[in-house]
């Protein structure tokens, strides 16, 4: 990295009023989240003295969130898991194979990358509901498992793996599976976790397409009850506190894979 | 997760790679394909089909031509709609370039602490919308910390949720909030990638500061900015999340944007051959804009 000149205190002070600003909605979360519920006064109510765990509490008890963040973390989960497994071997394909038809694929590809998603929604939602998987899991999961964009980064990643290797296992008899599994996929792991963290975050936070598909509150991911809390009788403090329980594991996750975060962004602007 | 449309529009098409013809290939891309197929080429071809019919419940759909276009050009809920998310958009993307334009200039040095800097512009990019909706609607509100801090300066309360007048403008507000960290990156990294000579070969030659960034970093920079317009546009001329969290489409309608219109005709009124016409008309404008995008600010690249 080429770095500029040393500065000194000056270039500070933008960064740290914009560093408030953007920090700023974090903080009442938190502040909110350990506050007794009632009226406020400012910046009274924002300057915290006592810490109480009610809103947690009410949170918890009020409404049901242990069930949408088991459904949430199943959900981000196992479209990780299917995302990058349908990637990863159609990525190996479109790189190392050489079959009919493969340049139309591609293109076709390309071009359902220019389709808003909210095109497919309506057909999405008619196919799902003939299939009779509204207000299902898997009507949930599955139409969004086979990712463009991942695909499109597999393929890239694997093209840079070296022919020469996998020649070298085929002398030695190994068939594509076994080049596949031991050898590919093996060489994958930066681009499969960069992939995987995105994917994670993405169906995380997901919540078009969970709304048009979940009915039941039990179904409810973790975005879609936290907008239902807000028909409930619950405090403003509550709903900070749900607040918090929903962002806490993918801020985990982002301050521990944050390499991968930032490298995914600048070497191919994924989000 | 947005595409980088940009990025696989420019790479050639695949070459050939080893050997002959392998009909094992379709194995690996087979459960791939098979929901591709089913969960994106089909609805994508049966929402443009469904856009020129009528869908009734029993799951038949009558053709009725251009009947749908013709109601939705007539509707004024639709140039209600229009009007929202192109306001949106006319405020959230020149708001959210220069802004992250002026952020990565200011990243991109080594001071102490900045590796904390970048970790808290990234978090709102990582943040759910429904989330920080819920807590910058009461940060908004009439009596919220938002006026709270204006009434240090003297100024009045703003209604910042509450007025027709300042709905859009405030969502867009947090919508640059949400993804300014994102585009900074992205600018980041395009800055890092230009060889550090033409600066000092323009400082050389005796140019200031304002004239090596004016003259020599934007130029470069032309590419990755076309990146970051596109992909603000796109997701600008989407908004949902934070407006169905923060107002859900009021007051009154001011905040009804164009996939506000298509969710409400879909999934509340069952109107899916309208809400679909709807969905390609959203489909032309952003890929027709994004189009236009390219042809202005890329006519110097290959």
């Amino acid at each position: 990295m080429r770095w500029t000149r040393r500065s000194g205190w000056a270039p500070h002070i933008p960064l740290i009023i914009v560093a408030a600003a953007t920090a700023f909605p974090f903080y009442v979360m938190i502040v909110m989240s350990i506050s007794t519920p009632g009226p406020f006064d400012l910046p009274g109510s924002l300057i915290p003295t006592k810490i109480d765990l009610g809103p947690y509490i009410e949170a918890i008890s009020g409404a049901n969130l242990g069930r949408w963040f088991i459904n949430t973390v199943l959900f981000a989960g196992l479209a990780v898991v299917l995302t990058l497994f349908l990637a990863s071997l159609a990525g190996y394909a479109f790189a190392k194979k050489n079959f009919k038809g493969r340049d139309i694929l591609f293109w076709m590809c390309v071009a359902v990358l220019m389709v808003p998603g909210q095109l497919y929604l309506i057909p999405q939602f008619i196919l799902i509901s003939r299939l009779g998987l509204v207000d299902t899991f898997a009507g949930l999961l599955l139409p969004g498992i086979a990712s463009v964009q991942a695909l499109f980064l597999m393929r890239q990643f694997i093209r840079g793996i070296p022919d020469e290797l996998l020649e070298a296992a085929r002398i030695d008899g190994a068939g594509d599976f076994r080049i596949f599994f031991q050898i590919v996929l093996p060489l994958c792991g930066p681009v499969l976790a960069t992939l995987g963290i995105f994917t994670f975050l993405w169906h995380w936070n997901e919540f078009l397409w969970p709304l048009i598909v979940t009915r039941s509150p039990e179904n409810y991911t973790l975005t879609l009850g936290l907008n239902s809390l807000k028909a409930q009788e619950l405090s403003f403090n509550a709903e900070m506190a749900a607040s918090v329980i929903t962002l806490v594991p993918v801020v985990i996750v982002f301050l521990i894979f944050q390499r991968h975060f930032v490298r995914g962004v600048m070497t191919s602007g994924i989000k | 997760m947005t595409a980088l449309i940009a990025n696989t529009l420019d790479e050639r098409p695949a070459r050939r790679r080893i050997g002959r013809p392998s009909k094992i290939a379709f194995l690996f891309i087979a459960p791939y394909l098979f929901f591709f197929v089913i969960f994106r080429i089909i609805p994508a071809l049966s929402a443009i089909a469904l856009s020129f019919g009528s869908y009734s419940i029993s799951g038949k759909i009558d053709f009725v031509g251009i009947e749908n276009y013709q109601r939705l050009f007539a509707d004024p809920l639709f140039w209600n709609a229009l009007g929202v998310t192109a306001l949106y958009t006319a405020v959230a993307v020149p708001g959210s370039v220069i802004f992250s334009l002026f952020m990565a200039q200011l990243a991109n040095r080594s001071i102490r602490g900045m590796r904390v800097y970048r970790t808290l512009f990234f978090l709102p990019v990582v943040t759910s919308l429904v989330a920080a909706g819920l807590v910058w609607r009461w940060i908004l509100s009439d009596n919220g910390p938002a006026n709270w801090f204006v009434g240090l300066f003297g100024v009045p309360p703003i209604p910042w949720l509450t007025s027709g007048d300042t709905v859009v403008q405030s969502l867009a507000i947090v919508g640059i909030w949400g993804g300014f960290g994102y585009f900074m990156l992205i600018i980041l990294a395009g800055l890092l990638a230009i060889p550090a000579e033409f600066d000092e070969a323009a400082k050389v030659d005796g140019a200031n500061a304002w004239q090596r960034y004016w003259h020599v970093t934007l130029p470069q920079l032309r590419p990755t900015l076309l990146v970051v317009v596109i992909l603000s546009f796109i997701g600008s001329f989407q908004v949902f999340d934070l407006i169905y969290v923060m107002t859900s489409g009021g007051p009154v309608r001011s905040s009804y944007s164009l996939v506000f219109f298509l969710y409400d005709q879909g999934f509340h009124y069952f109107d899916f051959g309208f809400a679909s016409a709807a969905g390609v008309i959203l489909f032309l404008i952003t890929f027709g804009v994004s189009a236009i995008q390219r042809r202005l600010f890329g006519d110097n690249q290959s």
